[in-house]
């Protein structure tokens, strides 16, 4: 989906997040906003968002029509920390793609060697390949679960222990938890980008903890959403 | 930033001593200590706000997930987490005192026991920066949380022990767990509190039926929304006809009508929760409704229409 909002396509850094809802106004709805990683940004101020309906939220949101209005906050959030001109491997596990398409798109622009790693469960769920290309300049790197579209298997098994690169992903947790091992395992740097359940955006309503590798709940909204793997509680064998 | 459409002077009503320019504050819970929603909303142009509750030591809350929507509202177990004393006085008051002038702050006073509250009040009573305490007797959330709210000679001690301890504003929050908050609100005016808050949330569940857990990490919750709106005017309704004190009414409020509920049951000021997470906003949009209400119906003064429900058949 895409929303005019120039002020966001002008200062967001890939990363970042906003706030999306429909606002007070919405006729007998009561919608939480709900976290958005900033997805593109077009030449004309507006700004794109994946938006794949989990529930009654992200439905009432993809039924807007064209020149409805809805509430964007932001850009919120810790961005993506890039070293200058190493190269970056992005894995991303379904709407996790969502940063990656922004951040793809700016540093291939900017002629960093990008690597885009892109996981869904089957061929139905997979975002527009074409559109992907068109939006990055990168040849997206397809995994699905069942081998329905690109090759089969995990999309972590397309990682070279080796690859001297950044290693940034977006995903569910458990792909998350998975490469944080893998990020130990091969002395990888890695980024993450999490997700949790969030109320306002900004800090204040404290919703959205997860925890960090010195035991503290840190707030995904202001302290992340991007955090070092090795500052989180993975769980397991830590 | 939102121009406030109201005419200067209407909304100002004179509470606890001091003038409010506007009866909308932001609740406890929702705005932190202000500084986040400074860059969001002109925060001296409505009545103030209530700080996030305040113990003596820091607080680390609750696990995930803390929030989820629920149907017409929230819920949510934060677990009271905060700064702690020392840091709210070191780093949050002195915030709150350089930059609001007519913005009024009340305090939200947590502890386990009278002694902890006692000492949060002791440690913030010299200071700048704010207006008064609003105690918390009601958070659903954590262990004991309610325990002063739902047991009577409890918070009757606790209100007393309080009101030995400062002369500021002594606003107490009501938790809506409890037969007939009417009683509850009495026991504070009896031990000279000068104030209420009406209502917290209302403790509820939700359960993740894929997994067969409870959504929440704390397995119950605090509901609020609107879905608590008629829970909420009826709670401040019973506190008005059981005692005298200026009430703060709190509970689902997303419009200036939604107010004006609250302020017909008997609130004169009223605090603005949820709603600011689906619109940073909305305590100026209520703002503005409240004005264009008392426009409508030709309401010279807002402390005009406080209490004025028309009693309806009862048959």
């Amino acid at each position: 989906m895409e929303f005019d909002c120039p002020e966001i396509a002008a200062s967001a850094i890939p990363g970042q997040f906003v706030m999306l809802g429909l606002g007070l106004d919405a006729a007998g709805a009561w919608l939480l906003p709900r976290p958005f990683s900033v997805g593109w940004v077009g030449p004309a101020g507006t700004t794109g968002f994946l938006v794949r309906v989990f529930g009654p939220g992200t439905r009432a949101l993809t039924r807007l029509a064209l020149g409805e209005r809805a509430l964007v906050l932001g850009p919120l959030g810790r961005p993506f920390e890039l070293e200058p001109d190493r190269p970056i491997e992005c894995v991303a596990g379904g709407v996790g793609l969502a940063p990656f398409i922004f951040l793809a798109a700016v540093e291939r622009a900017a002629g960093r060697d990008v690597r885009l790693l892109y996981g869904e469960r089957d061929v139905d769920a997979v975002f527009d390949l074409e559109l992907l290309r068109e939006l990055t300049g990168v040849e997206p790197e397809l995994y699905t679960e069942d081998g329905s579209a690109g090759r089969p298997g995990r999309v972590t098994t397309g990682l070279d222990p080796d690859s001297e690169a950044s290693l940034l992903a977006c995903g569910p947790t458990p792909m998350l938890a998975a490469l944080a091992r893998f990020a130990r395992e091969h002395d990888r740097d890695l980024q993450v980008s999490v997700e949790e359940h969030m109320g306002c955006g900004i800090g204040t309503c404290q919703g959205c903890v997860v925890r960090s590798s010195d035991g503290r709940w840190v707030k995904a909204c202001i302290e992340g959403p991007v955090f070092r793997a090795e500052d989180l509680d993975w769980g397991g064998d830590d | 930033m939102t121009e406030l459409a109201t005419a200067p002077g209407a909304l100002r009503q004179t509470v606890f001593g001091v003038e409010f320019e506007s009866p909308v504050l932001l609740a406890s819970g929702t705005c932190g200590y202000g500084q986040e929603y400074a860059d969001l909303i002109p925060l001296d142009e409505i009545g103030g706000l209530v700080t996030k509750a305040v113990s003596v030591e820091p607080r680390v809350g609750n696990a995930p997930h803390r929030v989820a929507e629920t149907p017409g509202g929230m819920i949510n177990a934060i677990g009271l987490e905060n700064v702690g004393l020392d840091v709210f006085r070191a780093e949050k008051l002195p915030w709150l005192d350089a930059h609001l002038d007519r913005a009024h702050v009340f305090v939200n006073v947590v502890g386990r026991t009278e002694e902890e509250y006692a000492t949060v009040v002791a440690g913030l009573d010299e200071d700048a920066g704010f207006l008064g305490y609003e105690i918390n007797v009601s958070c659903p959330n954590v262990k004991d949380g309610t325990m002063f709210g739902t047991d009577e000679a409890a918070l009757a001690a606790l209100v007393r022990r309080l009101r030995a301890a400062t002369e500021r504003p002594l606003v107490v929050k009501l938790t809506p767990n409890v037969a007939d908050v009417g009683v509850y609100a009495r026991i504070c005016e009896d031990e000279g509190a000068d104030g209420l808050s009406a209502i917290n949330t209302f403790p509820g569940m939700v359960i993740d039926i894929e997994r067969r857990e409870p959504l929440i990490g704390n397995r119950s919750g605090g509901v609020s929304g609107p879905a608590i709106l008629p829970m909420g005017v009826y709670a401040t309704w019973r506190a008005r006809q059981s005692c005298g004190l200026p009430i703060l009414g709190i509970g689902g409020i997303r419009t200036g009508d939604d107010a004006i509920q609250y302020i017909l049951a008997g609130a004169c000021l009223v605090q603005i929760g949820t709603a600011s997470f689906v619109d940073p906003d909305a305590a100026v949009d209520v703002n503005d409704g409240i004005a264009r209400y008392l426009e409508r119906h030709e309401v010279a003064r807002l402390s005009d229409l406080v209490g004025t429900l028309v009693p309806g058949p009862t048959v």
